[in-house]
């Protein structure tokens, strides 16, 4: 039988959770001997194949990482989402108590270390902000969730190995976290 | 009570009746997830974690209300109870802003933990986002209301157990938002008493206190010690939780308690900054305006010469703080009473003390023991304030002043030269002198035993006062510390307890308002029998201060008119540290142990809560080393236990006997 193939994403999100990832350390010889890694932003391959399993780390935020979102849905068979970010949405949700536009000009005009005199506003060529960020199960259906701020890579490498093993797992109480 | 038996679980479990099913099942071991649910305060069943199938009942029962009943039987860890849980949690995840990564209490929050305990991976619902924004207008509780869950424990906290009724809900559903006073912010309050209980029980990151956030989780902390606050003479049971040498929280242990785990402001925030003052570190001898170090060795070389000098010429004399423990106080009057026969010690507020002890002596006499403990005032049903002001005085005795009033409906009488201290919930108020307090007193005690009117004009509210302590069955009589500088008034005050039959288990119904953390403590070890620190004029003075309080004035001025002063103090605190000669070092409140004599009428046990640092020695070696140098005998066993001899008593409180109130050494009080 041939290698799963696996690829991920990091979208809205500070990439902690695949450092976490990597913080598994020399067991990554290991993984790396029963998996493929195909397209992630560790091997900087771009074109999402047909994969198993696919990864988000992050939330949604915009209309690109939705789509991204969609893409990576419909081609894998499982999906798991890590982190807090791409579970409930984590630290991006702190723009959703107010509008877009408020969320924009703060952070492009009104703060204190911005220079933009003609307060422009990024927009056209720059994918829009959605009104809410949002956690990945709002826009595909999400397989395996994965919550921590970062997950421990203990408990990245669990998910990987019962996938390996042929189960969908759920995170146990014992390795689960939310910070 | 009749005793039940519940299966719970397959497991037969004892209960009795009128348990609840919660109550019964922790008895027995078996764990019922709660939230809203908290030891001591009353159970409402609003969040529905603990919820239960028993059999034959069609709907889910909330476990921390639901009485037990024999034969029912009870389970608590079906998939339905689990399922319900979990998406309980998912609601109240969905409903704020409850996202761990940015709050201060992820890690210690009861939220956070049950969600993780029933697995709760994901959340199902749409999150509101909505704003109920952030009440950061007190300068020591911050609000944030995105996090609140409702529970409503800070609200019965501060009902039931603090008695300040700050907070209460507003809005409904949804929308529901703690507020405090009817709608205004926290910082505006008129009610808050700072007293920090709300954060300590809010099950979330929603009422923090500034100065223990980020100092370190509970569950970061290196320690938990159990000890006893020493800012009062309460003797509050607190845990306080160190980290890395420091102690970064303290909390109200004991929630059984009377106080149900609450602490005052002063215990609050007054013991974690103490361990971040500068701390006077090895022993000290003034050179000039400044100290050189020195070793202990020199340091009391010197000191014992110097006493060697003054102490039988009559000279020397002894100040000890009464936060010191009462193993330090025996140690103290062993050496400066027994040792060197000094006449001359003292505590920083002996005065007050020695008014109580005059005050009571003609009752202790009689082998009754005139007070009892101040939780008693939680049962009282009427309660007579006398020159008192408990919310600076013992705080915690205040929440009780007030717990019984609100709660219990006791009725609130003040007589006292200063404002009225509860206005807005006392039911009789008269305004007099001290002067004029003799002879009020006087009538009232009368009025109480002979049931006879007080027929004196302006009287009406003194003969109400006095009908009313006749037909209460639990009167309290609080006497302030300003009354005890007036010994006649104690008696009188003590007088009115047993005309108006106020006997309690362990004594009569009168809590002094003691101030000072050990105060009892000295009475019967280094308190003096007469004041002498007012013209003291000595060639030696020694100073035993724990900086925790600040030094009394007549104290800082006996020592600035002595020609050598030993000051012994754990802080760099001026202007004690500007006045000595020597400056020893001292444990910290927290580096000690040993037993305090509480107004709660129990001896209660401070512990070791961070061992010492810098280069300490134990007061015992210190002591000990000086006598060896001053070349006389230390004498051990010259004082009693000090609490067996506070609190005994040998006639129950019922034979305590009305005395004659003498004449009042103060100047200006008349005849009745």
């Amino acid at each position: 039988m041939a290698k799963p193939k696996l690829a991920s994403v990091w979208l809205e999100a500070c990439a902690g959770c695949h450092m976490s990832f990597l913080d598994i350390d020399e067991r990554i010889v290991d993984l790396i001997g029963k998996v493929d890694l195909t397209s992630t932003p560790i091997t900087d391959i771009k074109e999402i194949p047909e994969v198993d399993v696919g990864v988000i780390e992050g939330g949604l935020g915009n209309e690109e990482e939705a789509h991204i979102a969609r893409e990576l849905r419909s081609k894998c068979k499982i999906l798991i989402a890590w982190g807090d970010c791409a579970v409930f949405g984590g630290i991006n949700c702190m723009r959703n108590f107010k509008s877009v536009d408020d969320v924009l000009k703060k952070g492009y005009v009104d703060t204190i270390s911005t220079v933009n005199p003609e307060g422009v506003i990024p927009g056209g060529d720059v994918p829009a902000l959605l009104k809410h960020a949002i956690p990945v199960d709002r826009e595909v259906r999400v397989d395996v969730y994965v919550p921590g701020c970062p997950p421990d890579a203990d408990t990245i490498l669990y998910v990987f190995q019962e996938i390996l093993q042929g189960r969908i797992p759920k995170v146990p109480s014992d390795k689960m976290r939310y910070d | 009570m009749s005793d039940i038996t519940l299966n719970i679980d397959g497991i037969a479990c004892k209960g009795q009746q009128g348990d609840t099913i919660l109550e019964v099942a922790r008895r027995n071991d078996v764990y019922i997830p709660t939230m809203c649910f908290l030891e001591g305060l009353s159970p409402m069943g609003s969040c529905r974690m603990c919820v239960v199938e028993v059999e034959g009942n069609p709907k889910l029962m909330t476990a921390c209300t639901t009485p037990a009943a024999d034969g029912m039987n009870v389970h608590t860890k079906t998939d339905k109870l689990k399922a319900y849980r979990k998406q309980i949690l998912e609601l109240l995840f969905a409903g704020r802003n409850h996202f761990c990564m940015f709050c201060s209490q992820s890690g210690d929050c009861e939220l956070q933990r049950l969600a993780i305990e029933h697995g709760m991976d994901a959340v199902r619902y749409p999150f509101l986002y909505a704003d109920f924004q952030n009440d950061t207008s007190d300068s020591s509780i911050q609000v944030d209301h995105n996090r609140c869950v409702l529970c409503l424990r800070c609200i019965r906290v501060c009902s039931e157990k603090v008695g300040a009724h700050t907070l209460d809900l507003d809005k409904r559903g949804w929308s529901s938002r703690v507020i405090a006073d009817i709608g205004k912010k926290l910082g505006e309050s008129d009610t808050c008493v700072d007293c920090g209980a709300c954060a300590q029980v809010c099950p979330t990151g929603t009422i923090t206190l500034r100065e223990f956030a980020y100092r370190g989780r509970r569950n970061d902390c290196d320690d938990q010690v159990e000890s006893i606050c020493p800012l009062c003479a309460m003797g509050c049971r607190i845990r306080a939780f160190v980290r890395t040498g420091s102690v970064a929280r303290v909390e109200g242990a004991c929630v059984e308690c009377p106080d149900g785990g609450q602490l005052c402001h002063k215990g609050r925030w007054g013991l974690t900054e103490s361990t971040e003052r500068d701390r006077v570190k090895t022993p000290m001898i003034r050179q000039g305006s400044t100290f050189r170090q020195a070793t202990w060795d020199e340091a009391l070389s010197l000191a014992a010469d110097k006493l060697r000098a003054a102490a039988p010429t009559g000279r020397a004399g002894a100040i000890v703080s009464e936060l010191c423990t009462d193993e330090e106080l025996s140690i103290f009057a062993d050496f400066f009473k027994g040792s060197l026969h000094l006449d001359k010690t003292d505590c920083f507020d002996g005065d007050a003390l020695r008014g109580f002890v005059a005050g009571f002596a003609p009752f202790t006499k009689q082998g009754v023991r005139p007070f009892t403990g101040a939780h008693d005032i939680l049962n009282a049903d009427a309660i007579l304030l006398l020159g008192a002001r408990p919310q600076e005085e013992a705080p915690v005795a205040s929440s009780y002043v007030r717990v019984a009033t609100i709660r219990n409906g006791a009725k609130l009488m003040s007589i006292s030269p200063f404002a009225n201290p509860y206005p807005s919930i006392s039911d009789a108020d008269l305004r007099v002198s001290m002067e004029e307090m003799g002879p009020v007193l006087a009538s009232l005690v009368g009025a109480v035993g002979t049931g006879e009117p007080i027929e004196c004009a302006g009287m009406a509210v003194l003969d109400a006062m006095a009908t009313c302590l006749r037909n209460a069955k639990r009167p309290v009589i609080v006497i302030g510390s300003a009354v005890a500088n007036h010994p006649e008034l104690v008696t009188a005050a003590v007088n009115a307890a047993i005309a108006a039959k106020s006997f309690f288990g362990d004594g009569l119904g009168v809590v002094p308002m003691v101030t000072t953390g050990n105060g009892l403590g000295t009475v019967n070890t280094v308190l003096a029998e007469t004041a002498w620190v007012g013209d003291a004029n000595l060639d030696f003075m020694y100073v035993f201060s724990t900086g925790m309080v600040p030094d009394t004035k007549s104290v800082l001025e006996a020592m600035s008119r002595a020609r050598f002063v030993v000051a012994q103090t754990p802080y760099m605190v001026h202007p004690l540290v500007n006045m000595a000669d020597i400056l020893l070092p001292a444990p910290a409140w927290y580096e000690r142990s040993g037993h305090y004599c509480t107004l709660e009428g129990e001896r209660r046990r401070m512990n070791l809560i961070v061992p010492p640092k810098s280069e300490l020695r134990g007061l015992s070696a210190i002591l000990h080393e000086m006598a060896a140098k001053a070349g006389v005998p230390f004498e051990t066993g010259n004082s009693a236990v000090p609490c067996e001899n506070v609190f005994k008593s040998t006639l129950p409180p019922e034979q305590a006997r009305i005395v004659a109130v003498s004449a009042p050494s103060a100047a200006g009080a008349r005849e009745v």
